[in-house]
């Protein structure tokens, strides 16, 4: 099973084995990128959000409990620090969205165009608190279920399912207003 | 707040209201989202940074936390948190005491085992990264050729610089884990294991976490089905003073800490030196009745080099490599260091050149080469060093080689000299590249001599390796005169080897020898074809040096017989015509060495014969007698299962008689120590 490998570098890793430790960072990197980038919508700020997850996995390796799996762990870690990121980036994620609302507006082509819609749907998720936000990316995004979600982050599994169901609700709200 | 009234409108907090987003059309589009793959260069970097982070915090707790216990080692990494991180204290060491149970249960055994699978698959599978062990490289990089035709040639392809006989202290099998994980357990492993043995060993015994490679003693052979013993030299004598150390201290040396060899070679003694300068070293053989064992008898060899002239010794380069961590604060490290390095540089020339490098504590060059003409200079830059710091950056054993060889004096002498209690923290985390550097490294001719200090955290396994494989010796300095002795009264051999790779192979004849037992040296065994291979490397003989060997063989037809001859065996068959079957040979001693700047060995070769032979104790030279009682000394300590009833009175006796002129006073020392031994040894007994 693919989270007794994870487990087995783990050890290895927290036992000094620095091969282990790389093919462990390795091993989940695109995940990592992935999520970060389907929350911050930006390419270079997923680099760097998922650099960051690196680092921190560095430092708090030891803190692992296995009480979940790795991947669920990595998976929080991520959130947490996409999260933060997005604080300290605050200003300048509000100059982008503005300039994304402008060219929806000024070019407004059918509502099923890919790129437009990847746009909203960004500026849609920023809107939505971090919290509905971080169980949306999870379940819709990551195609996990509610109760792994939960696991994620760290949370009763029908607080998930209520915060999706807010974020719905707010979503097609903020996208029927974008168009 | 109204839910669900049967429609699918409700109301939001926001006031506006609509339909809620259907589920299928939030995962479509949200799958839809294409991500751009991310570049190369950020994956790199990320992977980089977090490398750096894990080396970074593995650095900071193996200085803060050397030595210590798994549980010691959690808890010290637990508190290391910062104030940023205090709720998670809780966790940590909710963390810490679960994960010591399974720490004490399983994770030394389970850690040091993964640790050897892990270098062993890791390796396989992803030979790319930069810390795989280069042996194939090095071996590459040897100019040598293989040795003429009078010998029996092999040609192995693959490098390799110890015999699998030996337990590498890196890689471990899971149970006697003597490797460097499971070499924490080891003094208390041997004690146990100890207690279980036939051999009643006493209880007294000096534990401490002082770590040493687990040895057992050679056991006896038949010369007709193992008539080749082949070895290594060693002139190492760090053993000696560490049992000295535990016997000071009114407890008796932990059997692994006993090398026999190293006992024995810590005395110098007056063997004849070599004729002329053609061959840089004489060896004298004796055979003559064994002290302990009227039915045996012991084969002596003594190898003497000679000294070299003070007025033409070579120049000598020297790099101090010291170890500041802040364990070295105590009076018997760093300061002793101190001292033994001034007196060392006292004994140099003004032309002679010395540079410091520290770390484990502050890192780096504190000294580049200097000439000891500016002396001052020199003294002042040691007077500087004090223990403690920050974490050492990367400096250390590869800086102190590179300032070696910056200087490389062809003609002269080159040698790193890495002082440490145990802290090998030298700016090379993997042992296996550490030992894979210092292998490299003495290729180019730079030569390393490992001083330890202190107790409580002494590493001699690593020490022993790292000398072993780095063209060096390793020496245990736990006093003053101790410093003196091998810094300043035995510079010479310490600084200038006058051969290298020194090897030594026997040949017994099964028509007069039925069985022989070798008596220490169980570490530096080489298989019968290592003797011809000049790239297996073995120890150095200094100037001046002597090194002996002792072998307790067992005369063909002796009462003394411990192994019977086999039933369905058929004796003739398996032993050839012995070459000289016409003279009374016990055996054929073979030595091979190589100039100190040469890759090809050369040869010495000398019959043991009657010639050889002392038919009472009393006739034999005073040397070879003394040599003996410190064997027997060796042997007693360790509990090995050959002396009869010989004692520590009767090695008091040998000795005695066999003190010689004595002139440091190093064996009246000896004698005082038996004293001590017995001493320690009755006192267990009441």
């Amino acid at each position: 099973m693919d989270n007794n490998n994870d487990i087995e570098l783990v050890q290895l890793s927290l036992g000094g084995d620095a091969l282990a430790f790389e093919h462990l960072v390795k091993r989940h990197y695109l995940t990592v990128y992935r999520l970060s980038y389907k929350w911050c919508g930006a390419k270079e700020d997923a680099e760097d959000i998922a650099q960051e997850v690196f680092v921190k996995l560095a430092q708090k390796l030891k803190l692992f409990g296995r009480r979940s799996s790795f991947k669920t762990w990595l998976y929080r870690i991520t959130i947490n620090t996409a999260k933060d990121f997005i604080r300290k980036c605050a200003t300048k994620r509000g100059y982008e969205t503005a300039f994304a609302g402008q060219q929806s507006i000024t070019n407004p082509g059918p509502p099923l165009d890919d790129h437009l819609d990847v746009r909203q749907l960004y500026k849609a998720l920023d809107n939505l608190p971090a919290r509905q936000k971080a169980a949306v990316l999870l379940v819709f995004g990551e195609g996990m279920s509610h109760k792994e979600a939960a696991r994620v982050l760290n949370c009763p599994e029908a607080t998930v399912s209520w915060r999706i169901f807010q974020a719905r609700k707010k979503l097609k709200t903020t996208l029927e207003h974008q168009v | 707040m109204a839910y669900f009234s049967g429609q699918e409108k409700t109301q939001n907090d926001f006031g506006a209201s609509g339909v809620i987003m259907k589920n299928d059309e939030l995962k479509k589009r949200l799958n839809a989202m294409p991500v751009p793959d991310p570049s190369k260069e950020a994956r790199e970097k990320a992977l980089h940074a977090a490398m750096a982070e894990f080396e970074r915090l593995e650095k900071k707790d193996e200085k803060n936390i050397k030595g210590f216990s798994w549980f010691g080692r959690l808890k010290a990494k637990t508190f290391q948190r910062g104030p940023a991180m205090r709720k998670q204290l809780v966790y940590s060491v909710g963390l810490a005491f679960s994960l010591i149970l399974v720490a004490i249960i399983i994770w030394p055994n389970f850690i040091s085992y993964r640790k050897a699978a892990s270098y062993k698959t890791m390796h396989k599978t992803a030979p790319a990264v930069k810390s795989a062990p280069p042996t194939l490289e090095s071996g590459q990089a040897v100019k040598g050729k293989m040795p003429a035709a009078d010998t029996i040639a092999s040609a192995p392809v693959v490098k390799y610089a110890r015999p699998p006989m030996e337990t590498d202290w890196a890689r471990q099998p899971a149970a006697p884990a003597t490797g460097a994980a499971g070499s924490r357990k080891l003094a208390l492993r041997a004690y146990s294991a100890e207690k279980e043995g036939r051999f009643s060993q006493p209880d007294q015994t000096y534990v401490g976490r002082d770590r040493f490679r687990t040895i057992t003693a050679n056991p006896v052979k038949l010369v007709r089905e193992t008539p080749v013993s082949t070895f290594s030299i060693d002139v190492d004598t760090a053993a000696y003073a560490f049992v000295r150390r535990a016997l000071h201290n009114g407890a008796l040396p932990q059997k692994n800490a006993v090398r026999i060899e190293e006992l024995i070679n810590y005395f110098n003694y007056d063997y004849p030196g070599p004729g002329d300068r053609t061959v840089p070293f004489r060896a004298t053989v004796g055979v003559f009745p064994t002290p302990w064992n009227p039915d045996t008898k012991l084969l002596h060899i003594g190898i003497k080099g000679f000294d070299i002239d003070p007025l033409k010794k070579p120049q000598a380069n020297l790099v101090f490599l010291i170890d500041v961590s802040g364990s070295m604060k105590s009076p018997d490290k760093l300061p002793l260091l101190k001292n033994a390095f001034r007196m060392l540089v006292e004994t140099l020339d003004p032309k002679d050149r010395v540079a410091i490098v520290v770390y484990a504590g502050a890192a780096g060059t504190v000294l580049e080469p200097t000439l000891v003409k500016e002396k001052g200079k020199i003294m002042a830059q040691l007077d500087r060093l004090s223990a403690g710091g920050s974490t050492a950056g990367g400096a250390g054993i590869r800086q102190a080689y590179a300032l070696a060889e910056a200087n490389f004096d062809p003609a002269g002498v080159n040698r790193v000299i890495l002082a440490t209690d145990g802290d090998f923290n030298v700016g090379i985390r993997n042992p296996e590249e550490l030992k894979g550097f210092v292998e490299r490294k003495r290729q180019t001719g730079v030569y390393l001599t490992v001083l330890g200090f202190g107790r409580g955290n002494y590493h001699d396994a690593l020490m022993q390796t790292l000398a072993q494989n780095g063209n060096g010796i390793a020496a245990y300095i736990d006093t003053l005169n101790e410093a003196r002795k091998v810094l300043v009264d035995e510079a010479h051999a310490s600084l200038f080897p006058i051969a290298k790779d020194v090897k030594i192979q026997i040949e017994f004849n099964p028509a007069f020898v039925a069985e022989y037992r070798m008596i220490g040296y169980e570490t530096r065994l080489l298989r019968r074809e290592d003797f011809n291979n000049d790239r297996v490397d073995a120890g150095d003989v200094g100037a001046g040096h002597s090194v002996t060997a002792i072998y307790e063989i067992t005369p063909a037809g002796s009462k003394g017989r411990r192994m019977d001859d086999l039933r369905y065996g058929r004796p003739e068959a398996t032993t050839k015509i012995p070459m000289h079957a016409n003279s009374a040979e016990y055996a054929f001693l073979k030595i091979r060495y190589k100039l100190p700047d040469a890759e090809e060995s050369r040869l010495l070769t000398t019959p043991i014969n009657s010639e050889s032979e002392y038919q009472t104790l009393a006739k034999v030279p005073a040397e070879a007698r003394f040599a003996s009682a410190v064997a027997a000394f060796g042997q007693l300590l360790r509990g090995d299962p050959y002396l009869e009833r010989f004692d520590y009175n009767d090695v008091i006796t040998l000795a005695e008689k066999a003190r010689g002129k004595d002139r440091f006073g190093y064996r009246a020392e000896f004698l005082n120590l038996v004293r001590l031994a017995k001493t320690a040894r009755a006192m267990e007994d009441r």
